[in-house]
């Protein structure tokens, strides 16, 4: 059986999100510009990865930058940086940490869909020959990164990984600690790739202790409709996925 | 039809000193009944880096090992990855002649170019780039083996003029094969006169059509060897019990174990956007059939698990899809004990086999031979 991780839910639980409920409904999100990182990251990680989940063979990040130009709280700017690893047989980022441009998205991604994520300064710049992005709080710079160097590609070489959060969630009359999907929807545009850049990286500003970022494999940027879907399914955090994993709803529709 | 086992040499955590000594034992076991019970081939992949799903980073030693204590199964070395961080091309030609004369011209060489970043990745190979590396690889390696003295200025590699020694055993040289997971791979194979190397599991209708486009296409290929090998080869899982349900059960164990095993791994395209790797390949398949909407019966579609009758009535159902060759995976993580696997392969060998029993010894490729 793979390796599972070994993230210690008791230590993070007090700066969980709260969920209001799993009756989130969804956003579409048109026109998005999407900025992708990954980065390979030391198995000491596994940490961070909740026993539910196993570790990706290597462990790998990727840190998220994406300019929504029109949601329900108006536009603005969401960082994120992911853990890759496997939710049973499926390949899975859990989100660690992320900052959103306005109190307004933080607000509302850590209620509806258990995002970890705070208000702070997040930029996306596309220049002729890279596409940067850097996140500021409180005044000091935790992430300046980039791709170097893009080229074009084609939309259907991009497989974007879905998300699940670590959130407390209320679930048969019960708030606890809960893994929940994220499965956006893309339909690409225009596609990019790229070397991945990042000269600034504070771990401990995306939850991410003892994260370091160690082999660059690849950066993407692209054009992109997508949404924050309706919550399908949620997982016990403790218990491998393949037995802990309880389907809510039936459809992103229903 | 001809049958062949393969082998991932996968080893279940805890890893112990002789945990993967055991694991390598128990194969060698395996190959040596094969062997007296009239099986073809025994084949055995190149992976690296892929924990429990694959220990087997050196097949030709493995394979050597297996040419020792037989005396007819052929030894297929698959897939050498062509791509130069993996391997260099005269080590390729030097050591496949050299399992090619150890073996007395049993040997069947497999190639291909790895489908994971956790390989691509370890070795800081580009993938871009494997599918050209590959292409130049296959080209040259026949005239590696048969040639007096051999130069090459490539992209991937070039070397001044040499005699690369020793020759090969079999003339005029070892069949060649690609190994296809990805569609239109079989098309390569063919465009190149070498055998296909399927490595998927199920699905007759996607086969067959896959298998009949390979057909059309070789017909008109320009041979990168010295004879066209056109053999469809595929891989199935095999777990064959006198209880049909005992036999489905426990198969159906080791079949979702491998596939679980399998869906741990990066694939290629999951991390490393590339035009190389348009295609999902094996990986999400497997992962399907894991635990998706596949699961259940329908992933069991033509495997050869259960009792005699239905193992039969599946690889009927191969060969008429057009399979030349079936080559099984017996067990993964050990999960299965290794008495039960010598039963499985016994029981096979008696019930199951005598119906293909048209199947003739030797490689049954025109043109190779010792």
């Amino acid at each position: 059986m793979p390796t599972f991780g070994t993230l210690e839910t008791g230590r993070v639980a007090d700066r969980l999100p709260a969920m209001r409920d799993l009756d989130t409904e969804a956003w579409a999100l048109p026109g998005a510009e999407i900025l992708q990182l990954a980065f390979e990251v030391p198995r000491a990680t596994a940490a961070l990865l909740p026993r539910a989940m196993h570790p990706a063979i290597p462990p790998y990040a990727t840190i998220w930058v994406i300019r929504y130009p029109e949601s329900p709280v108006g536009p603005f700017t969401l960082a994120q940086l992911r853990l890759m690893g496997r939710a049973g047989a499926h390949p899975r980022g859990l989100v660690l940490g992320g900052v959103a441009s306005t109190p307004e998205a933080a607000t509302a991604l850590r209620e509806r869909w258990g995002l970890p994520v705070v208000p702070g300064q997040v930029t996306l710049t596309r220049r002729h020959d890279r596409i940067t992005a850097t996140v500021t709080r409180d005044g000091a710079t935790v992430l300046d990164a980039g791709l170097v160097d893009p080229e074009p590609i084609s939309g259907t070489d991009v497989q974007y990984i879905h998300s699940v959060t670590l959130a407390r969630a209320p679930l048969d009359g019960k708030t606890g600690p809960l893994l929940v999907q994220v499965d956006s929807r893309y339909t690409l545009k225009r596609a990019d790739r790229g070397r991945p850049h990042v000269s600034v990286l504070v771990p401990a500003a995306w939850n991410a202790d003892p994260l370091r970022l160690l082999e660059p494999i690849a950066a993407t940027a692209t054009s992109s409709d997508t949404d924050l879907p309706r919550i399908r399914f949620v997982m016990d955090v403790e218990v491998p996925v393949v037995r802990g994993t309880r389907r809510i709803r039936e459809s992103r529709e229903e | 039809m001809k049958f062949g086992l393969f082998y991932e040499i996968s080893v279940p955590r805890p890893w112990t000193r002789e945990s993967e000594r055991t694991v390598y034992e128990n194969a060698l076991e395996q190959v040596r009944l094969a062997d007296e019970l009239g099986f073809d081939q025994v084949w055995a992949v190149e992976h690296h880096f892929l924990e429990e799903y694959s220990h087997c980073p050196a097949p030709e030693l493995f394979l050597t090992a297996c040419a020792m204590i037989t005396r007819k199964i052929r030894v297929g070395h698959g897939i050498i990855v062509c791509v130069p961080e993996f391997n260099h091309p005269i080590k390729i030609a030097e050591r496949t002649a050299v399992l090619d004369i150890l073996s007395g011209g049993r040997l069947e060489v497999g190639t291909g170019r790895s489908a994971t970043w956790t390989e691509l990745g370890g070795f800081r190979a580009n993938p871009d780039t494997t599918k050209k590396s590959w292409d130049e690889f296959v080209r040259c390696l026949p005239k590696m083996w048969t040639q007096d003295s051999f130069s090459y200025e490539g992209e991937f590699w070039s070397m001044p003029e040499r005699t690369i020694v020793p020759k090969v055993y079999q003339r005029p040289h070892p069949p060649l094969w690609v190994a296809v997971t990805s569609p239109g791979t079989e098309l390569d194979a063919a465009d190149r006169g070498l055998g296909s190397l399927g490595l998927t599991f199920g699905q007759f209708a996607e086969q067959e059509k896959r298998i009949a486009e390979y057909r059309r296409r070789i017909r008109h290929c320009e041979p990168v060897g010295e004879f066209v090998n056109d053999q469809v080869s595929t891989v199935n899982f095999l777990y064959c019990h006198e209880d049909d349900a005992t036999g489905r059960a426990t198969g159906r164990r080791m079949a979702d174990t491998f596939n679980y095993l399998a869906s741990q791994l990066i694939s290629a395209r999951e991390a490393f956007p590339s035009r190389s790797y348009q295609s999902l390949g094996l990986l999400p398949q497997l992962r399907r059939q894991a635990t998706g909407p596949d699961a259940g019966e329908q992933a069991g579609e033509g495997l050869a698990l259960g009792g005699p009758q239905r193992v039969l009535n599946a690889l009927k159902r191969w060969e008429a899809v057009g399979v030349d060759r079936v080559n099984f995976l017996l067990n993964a993580q050990e999960i299965i004990p290794q008495a039960d696997v010598l039963a499985s392969l016994r029981l096979f060998a008696s019930e199951v086999m005598p119906a293909f029993a048209d199947s003739k010894p030797g490689n049954g490729v025109p043109g190779a031979g010792a």
